[in-house]
């Protein structure tokens, strides 16, 4: 017998059982064949309902699960419907099965919640296991969001995460939440039913056969498709961002095509951005969303409770406290895949050092930025702007408190209102911290962070603490000068100062906030000045100003020195702060050194007579340190030090063109003049093409802009009226423009020419 | 399917009990969900719309039950396979139309005490979307070729025998016989993979 004839003869075999409507067969080969077939009709037909249980009449089958059935049933005494739920026949004589299911029914009727189905009644013994339960008329969660607003489906969720609150409270885990267990009726109240996995956390008994991973897998939690490990409230609340993303997005969040890739992917892989899925679900609600998937517990809601606050205020319009760290891993994975084709770019000299550099940095500066709160400081509210501008009143409060003598507040007082002030700021602001309300948590620590040096001069002043004058000098105190003020000590602003400084260090350990590297800084940068104060420099304005600027630069050595130190000790966040002040007091050093120093000027007199000691050789002679001090930046590797050579650089032009555009105003001598007049344009266009290597488009602004100041110079000065400088420039303009549009073919010609 | 059940009940529902014909339809509406899931074009196979469909087949079945004559098990679920179809050609046809209006036979209630009992309210949507059985087996239904699917569909959910379906495909009894083994060898198949 062929292959062929055998595979019909079976066939016909089959074919017969199927017309009798054979449901089994002892054919060895067809048995399993019949089987599956048969299975279709189990499926799709219901079986036989019983006539009554628990004395209520059974009218259909609702639905059915892994575990049993749930019938309708009428209770004829009181002509009500309810759900029946009854474990399958099969299982019915598992020890195990029947003693969850009744678990089940226990925790369910201990529980009395407008979004849980009630229990009504446990099944007599005698009769098939089985319980009575509210019936609710409804869809399942995501088919009755469907239609909904975005409002409306978050106010369902937040029935829904306050119902899995209640059952957290009553030691209950879920840990079987889907759609299809959570039922909404017309009235839109939604209802939890289907405990059949719930855990009683009372008990340490797990109903569960040990290692079995039980629930629904695409609802499941990282930490549940681990058979490992113990499971808390967090579980539930990883769920719920599931069926919240399903009922945003209409899409399961994670999908495999077997269960295991599936269990990977829950375990492993973010999510796609629900809003990349719709772009108009609201960016607070994809951010609760996303912040309930986090794989890790600890990054997720601690509680439903949480969860469910976060979707009260949005529904409030009020900005929610989820930040999913989804976010910043997103944007880091991409930024550092550019960030390494960008370096291979570099490589093949595809772009050049300069373009390099200004890519890398932006990367750089957006990572920074998603690091540093841009999420909280996306928008400004109501609420958020009232915050700060409280927190900003308090400030000046307290500044006025300082400086001003109130007869009515002195002595003890003034220091208990001072610190009446600091401590409630930091309580609220350190509590808010660890509940993880952040942005108002930052509101508060800066307010903290200012009114702590505040709080302590006062109490220095009221205890007279410090009081000792500069070098015992009354005319060396700076509020000696300031009349109508308290009289503080310098010493007293120093010691103030100095207080404040650990503060704003320990909030920036504790909130990583760089807004606190800002402040340590400018504490820093005022504790410097302070120094200076008691190192008696009022004197030296009185009588030597340069005095004064000269000791600003030691300030910008060691502001340029700590910014290097922190970023060599990998604090980048923290340096970046302390850079801009160290280049601050170089300008101001700088620059008051060139107005005030005479010995300066008349050395540079006595070197180079003609300049007859004209400041503006000196601010020239700045600019040269300025290009000097770039030169040095740009050897160091780390993009924040060649930033300072940038400010540096950025300050050459004004200082070199402005001085030459002055000079030429107070020349001694026609021929003076004229010497300047001229280098003045063309110093400008020395600018104008010194911008190309450096990609400086201030050099070319700047630039033109003096080209035009001294060709209008030149035209006032040296050719008054004279129309051949007009008519001559427009032809050399013209003559520029057409060579630099046909740049390509001149430079051909010229290689042409050269190679003869 | 228990037919003499079926006959009983549809007996019943004859002499008049309504009750008898919501408790037959409510033992094939499962059945007649998987048809019409089928049945429907994939993209227009939306829960809403299988629900539409199968309520509306009811109804319409409810209106013409005097037209129904029981000839053999299975001639109930091809008479309500039959009128599904034309629901779904005239939902083609309508479509885009206000096509229901006045056409619905409204349930009974205070205002309308002639209407026919809602059988419940649950919708079978709600009965697929509840069934995990069910969802898995569309499922593995789907993934079979056209032609595999169409004969496992007419031999259990219409309860056709091989003779009829060789009939009504217009091929012979022995090669029908062939191809449904072949069906549900590959169906089989289907089902182990998801199982394992």
């Amino acid at each position: 017998m062929t292959e062929d004839e055998r595979e019909q003869q079976l066939a016909e075999a089959f074919a017969g059982l199927v017309d009798q409507r054979a449901h089994h067969t002892t054919h060895p080969e067809l048995r399993e064949d019949l089987a599956a077939l048969a299975e279709i009709d189990r499926v799709v037909d219901p079986a036989a309902l019983p006539e009554r249980l628990s004395g209520h009449k059974i009218l259909l089958e609702v639905g059915a699960g892994g575990m049993g059935r749930v019938l309708l049933a009428v209770d004829d005494a009181l002509g009500r419907k309810v759900a029946i739920k009854t474990l399958a026949a099969s299982y019915a004589g598992d020890v195990m099965l029947r003693a969850r299911f009744m678990g089940e029914a226990r925790a369910m009727a201990r529980i009395s919640h407008p979004n849980i189905a009630r229990i009504y009644s446990l099944g007599p013994a005698d009769e098939p296991p089985h319980f009575v339960m509210e019936y609710i008329e409804g869809a399942p969660l995501t088919r009755a969001a469907v239609p909904l607003t975005f409002e409306q489906r978050a106010e369902l969720m937040r029935k829904v995460v306050l119902g899995v609150q209640f059952l957290h409270e009553q030691g209950i885990l879920h840990r079987d939440l889907k759609p299809a267990n959570i039922l909404v009726g017309t009235d839109l109240e939604p209802k939890l039913l289907d405990f059949g996995l719930a855990l009683d956390t009372g008990t340490t008994e797990r109903l569960s056969r040990a290692g079995e991973v039980v629930g629904t897998p695409e609802y499941l939690s990282p930490e549940q498709t681990l058979a490992a490990g113990k499971l808390d409230v967090r579980c539930d609340v990883f769920s719920l961002g599931t069926v919240l993303y399903e009922v945003l997005t209409g899409a399961l969040p994670f999908r495999g095509d077997d269960v295991n890739e599936l269990l990977r992917r829950i375990r492993e892989e973010d999510p796609a951005l629900p809003r990349r899925l719709d772009p108009a679900i609201p960016r607070d609600l994809q951010n609760i969303c996303l912040k309930a998937l986090e794989k890790d517990p600890a990054m997720r809601y601690a509680s439903a409770r949480e969860m469910a606050d976060d979707l009260r205020l949005f529904l409030a319009h009020e900005p929610v406290l989820a930040e999913p760290g989804a976010y910043t891993r997103l944007i880091s994975t991409k930024v550092s895949e550019h960030l390494r084709d960008l370096d291979s770019w570099r490589h093949d000299q595809i772009v050049s050092a300069e373009e390099h550099h200004g890519i890398r940095q932006r990367y750089e500066r957006l990572l920074e930025r998603e690091d540093a709160w841009i999420l909280a400081a996306r928008r400004l509210t109501l609420a958020q702007v009232s915050l700060y501008l409280g927190a900003w009143v308090l400030v000046v409060a307290a500044a006025l408190l300082m400086v001003f003598p109130y007869p009515a507040l002195q002595g003890a007082p003034a220091v208990m209102v001072a610190w009446a002030a600091v401590v409630p700021v930091a309580w609220i602001g350190i509590r808010t911290w660890r509940r993880g309300h952040y942005r108002v948590a930052i509101a508060y620590l800066l307010a903290f962070c200012l009114l702590t040096p505040v709080a302590a001069l006062v109490t220095f002043e009221e205890a007279r603490l410090f009081t000792a004058f500069t070098q015992g000098n009354l005319k060396l105190e700076l509020f000696h000068r300031v009349g109508f003020a308290k009289q503080f000590t310098n010493a007293q602003i120093w010691w103030s100062l100095l207080a404040g400084l650990p503060v704003c260090w320990w909030l920036r350990r504790l909130t990583r906030a760089p807004v606190f590297s800002l402040m340590n800084a400018f504490t820093a940068a005022l504790l410097c000045l302070a120094t200076l104060l008691r190192l008696g420099v009022l004197d030296c304005l009185d009588h030597d100003p340069s005095r004064f600027y000269r000791d600003l630069l030691p300030c910008a050595a060691l502001f340029m020195a700590a910014g290097f130190i922190f970023e060599r000790l990998k604090m980048p966040d923290d340096s970046r702060y302390f850079y801009p002040f160290g280049v601050a007091f170089t300008f101001a050093a700088l620059s008051g050194l060139a107005g005030y120093d005479e010995p300066w000027a008349n050395r540079l007199k006595a070197a180079f007579p003609w300049t007859r000691g004209q400041v503006e050789y000196l601010f020239i002679f700045n600019a040269t340190m300025y290009f000097l001090l770039d030169r040095i930046c740009d050897r160091f590797q780390s993009w924040q030090v060649r930033m300072v050579g940038k400010s540096f650089r950025f300050a050459i032009p004004g200082h070199v063109m402005m001085p030459l555009f002055i000079l030429s105003f107070n020349a001694e001598t026609p021929r003076e003049a004229h010497t300047l007049e001229w280098i003045l344009p063309a110093t400008a266009c020395l600018f104008v093409f010194a911008s190309i290597p450096r990609q400086m488009k201030n050099f070319l602004v700047s630039g033109l802009v003096f080209l035009a100041a001294g060709v209008y110079h030149v035209q006032q000065d040296i050719y008054p009226n004279r129309a051949f400088w007009p008519t001559g420039l427009l032809a050399g303009g013209l003559v520029l423009m057409i060579a630099a549009s046909n740049y390509a073919l001149i430079r051909a010609t010229l290689r042409k020419l050269r190679r003869r | 399917m228990d037919s003499t059940t079926t006959f009983t009940l549809l007996e019943q529902a004859r002499a008049g009990n309504q009750e008898a014909l919501s408790r037959a339809f409510g033992m094939y509406r499962r059945r007649l969900a998987v048809l019409v899931h089928f049945k429907l074009n994939p993209r227009a196979r939306r829960f809403s719309e299988v629900e539409d469909v199968v309520q509306e087949t009811l109804l319409r079945a409810f209106r013409d039950f005097d037209r129904f004559s029981y000839e053999s098990p299975g001639s109930f679920l091809r008479w309500l396979s039959a009128i599904a179809d034309h629901v779904i050609i005239d939902r083609i046809r309508y479509q885009g139309r206000a096509r229901r209006d006045g056409e619905q036979v409204p349930f009974r209630s205070a205002s309308n005490p002639m209407g026919p009992e809602p059988v419940d309210s649950q919708t079978p949507s709600r009965l697929l979307a509840q069934h995990e059985a069910v969802e898995r087996l569309l499922e593995q239904l789907s993934a079979l070729p056209d032609d595999y699917r169409q004969i496992i569909l007419m031999a259990k959910m219409e309860d056709l025998t091989t003779a009829e379906i060789a009939e009504r495909l217009g091929k012979t009894r022995e090669a029908v016989a062939l191809l449904l083994h072949r069906a549900v060898k590959r169906f089989r198949a289907l089902r182990e993979a998801a199982s394992a």
